[in-house]
């Protein structure tokens, strides 16, 4: 009787250690943005925050800066995650659903796009993005973060919409419905989860891409978060405090959003794994 | 049916990608010249510092307010990418107006054309130019930058911790082992390859302060026996821990700032930083305590970019930067380093910062961060030189060994 309590025990201790190397970095950097001058090289390490230290928080804020950085990661990741996902769905439909010639190949290359580095495609990207003016721009960056994102994107999907039984979409085209419509009223609703994990994947890409928008983001106000944080290290001297505030508030919406979508994420990235 | 099906398919597929199209180059920038005044960008790492940041940009608000014109808007770069971004941005034909580079990235700039030559855009014998960190401005006769700031590098010690400043090697060995309890530290240097650029700047000052070179200006001259004196004494501080290990610059010199470190080798701008960061830190600045009175100095020109299209402007912009008041007024915000023209420091800043007087005085036995006779290939060599220090501090090879791997690379690189 009493072994299944301390299986659950034990269990739910396992959960909390993971739990905690999870979310220790984030409350570091919470306690270290909230820790004083005096305190923050000492030889004991502060582990409660000091609250009293609060108006660094509203001290970056009230710069404007911060909030222009974060609205901008918002608008590059959001704008990522759909024009990836948009793409991506009848490029996975098309893999997973009809047969051309060359369809192994263009998987393959597919493949072969996400082992390039993106500092390896600077230079190239820089030059062509500077042809067609699009240097300096939310909208550069998220075609170029949607190019590099949309080839894992899109092997998810295929390999999702590859467990959907054709049957289904069969049914549909008896009942008259067009290749349109049944890929999005039939297919897109059935791998809801996968898209849910696509576009977590997406959205922390660009969330979190720094080479692109550093090179091709001139003006101040188009910077994200990411390059915002990037600036605040000075070649004498870094405001840590300010830092680990900008960087805990630059975290916390990536952390909202996978909460929100992240009970689809588990059996999305699953799906089409183990095909019948 | 079926065509008129695929046709409507293909027109809905193109108005999307349209949308999409005017989307996005409506996103597009459209700087330069709006209703007559033109805009420029000027770049420089120091506009991040928290202490030199906030007056620079002030000071560039000035020239904003000297007429209506042109206009300069800093360019926010961050400094750890700073020189890998700029270069980019530059060899695509784009990139700001002015920059202002250190060393290694301006001889590579102006190896590869990157940089506008300024000797019909600006008439330098208006101006009492410092003799000594101007020579490297000009490459065969053509003039590519102006010394936006000179920089000579010396030891920097918390006064409170340090009674009288060690004037020997080994008191400087010492002080730096009696310093080292608990949470404080007695030195603090870069050990990492992420902060490559540092790591040169901080070993350059070993090397040189043994009587090293880094090349006899025809030949790399990486493991000659003074060399790996020098680096020797650079990896003993190392092995004795008396430094915060892994720990990165900014890190450190906010530990200096806390009173948390005992001495640093670091650059008269590092004066301004250091207040902005603790107005209440007492600390004094001396000489290297090396065996020869030779240290790095970081010369940092401001140059135009040649993809400028308004070059004509950001003359105007470094003229206005070269008059005497605007000089004096840049040198009080750089801190303790110098500007590109002779400037007297006022009786008021030298009571304020005694210690003014030891950087100038170095001036005259101070170097650039870079490798005579192969000024372009700076950057590369460093790289090289970095890789193998930093292995043999990391214990994966023996110093020598190390510095004559990095001898070899080098030398291939160079050709």
């Amino acid at each position: 009787m009493r072994l299944p309590h301390v299986g659950l025990t034990l269990r739910i201790i396992g959960v909390l250690l993971v739990l905690g190397v999870a979310v220790f970095p984030l409350y570091w950097m919470f306690v270290t943005a909230l820790t004083g001058d005096s305190e923050l090289f000492a030889s004991e390490a502060r582990l409660v925050p000091d609250f009293s230290q609060f108006g660094v928080f509203i001290d970056a804020l009230a710069e404007g800066k911060a909030t222009t950085w974060l609205l901008n990661s918002l608008v590059i990741a959001a704008g990522t995650t759909i024009l990836s996902i948009g793409l991506g769905i009848p490029l996975g439909y098309a893999l997973s659903r009809f047969s051309f010639r060359g369809k192994v190949i263009v998987t393959v290359v597919l493949l072969f796009t996400q082992m390039l580095p993106e500092a390896l495609m600077v230079v190239p990207l820089f030059a062509l993005f500077r042809r067609f003016d699009l240097l300096d721009s939310l909208g550069g960056l998220i075609l170029v973060n949607s190019a590099f994102v949309l080839p894992i994107v899109a092997l998810i999907l295929k390999g999702a919409i590859d467990g959907l039984p054709r049957e289904v979409e069969e049914s549909a085209r008896v009942d008259g419905a067009r290749p349109l419509t049944v890929l999005l009223r039939i297919n897109v609703p059935l791998i809801a989860p996968s898209l849910a994990a696509t576009a977590v994947i997406a959205f922390f890409h660009a969330w979190n891409e720094y080479v692109f928008a550093v090179t091709f983001v001139f003006t101040p106000g188009l910077q994200p978060a990411s390059v915002g944080i990037a600036n605040f290290i000075g070649e004498l001297g870094t405001p840590i405090q300010t830092v680990m505030a900008v960087s805990f508030m630059f975290t916390a919406p990536a952390v909202v959003f996978y909460l929100f979508v992240q009970k689809y994420v588990v059996a999305g990235m699953t799906a089409g794994a183990v095909k019948g | 049916m079926r065509l008129h099906r695929i046709r409507r398919s293909m027109v809905a597929a193109v108005s999307v990608t349209g949308m999409a199209a005017a989307l996005l180059a409506g996103c597009g920038s459209d700087g330069g010249s709006e209703g007559g005044v033109t805009k420029l960008t000027f770049a420089a790492s120091t506009l991040g510092d928290p202490g030199r940041g906030p007056l620079l940009t002030k000071w560039l608000e000035e020239f904003n307010k000297s007429q209506n014109k042109v206009q300069v808007s800093p360019a926010a770069v961050p400094y750890p990418t700073f020189g890998q971004t700029i270069l980019t941005q530059m060899g695509s034909g784009k990139g700001p107006d002015l920059i202002r580079f250190d060393m290694p990235e301006f001889e590579s700039a102006s190896d590869a054309g990157l940089i506008a030559p300024l000797n019909d855009l600006i008439d330098v014998s208006k101006y009492d130019l410092l003799k000594q960190p101007d020579q490297f401005m000009v490459h065969d006769g053509q003039r590519h930058g102006i010394i936006f700031e000179a920089s000579n590098y010396a030891m920097f010690y918390n006064a409170d911790l340090i009674k009288k400043a060690p004037t020997t090697y080994d008191e400087f060995v010492e002080t730096a082992k009696s310093l080292t309890k608990g949470d404080t530290y007695g030195l603090a240097f870069r050990q990492t390859e992420a902060e490559e650029a540092g790591v040169w700047q901080d070993i350059f000052n070993y090397v040189y302060g043994f009587g090293g070179a880094w090349s006899d200006g025809k030949q790399l001259t990486i493991n000659s026996p003074e060399n790996l004196k020098g680096l020797q004494a650079y990896k003993d501080l190392y092995d004795a821990k008396v430094i915060p290990r892994g720990t990165d610059a900014a890190t450190f010199r906010r530990m200096f700032a806390e009173g948390k470190v005992g001495m640093e080798l670091n650059n008269g701008g590092y004066v301004t930083a250091t207040r902005g960061q603790n107005a209440d830190l007492n600390f004094n600045v001396a000489p290297i305590p090396f065996p020869v009175r030779k240290q790095g100095t970081i010369l940092a020109p401001i140059v135009i970019n040649e993809a400028s299209p308004a070059k004509e402007e950001a003359a105007t912009f470094i003229k206005w930067a070269l008059e005497p008041a605007n000089q004096v007024k840049l040198q009080e915000i750089l801190g303790a380093s110098s500007v590109a023209t002779v400037t007297q420091r006022s009786p008021e800043k030298l009571k304020e910062t005694p210690f003014l007087t030891v950087f100038d005085d170095l001036t005259e036995s101070s170097l650039p961060q870079i490798v005579l006779g192969f000024e372009a290939k700076t950057p590369d060599i460093r790289k090289v030189v970095v890789k193998n220090v930093i292995a043999a501090l990391q214990g994966t090879v023996d110093l020598k060994t190390a510095l004559d791997n990095a001898q070899q690379e080098a030398s291939q690189l160079v050709g």
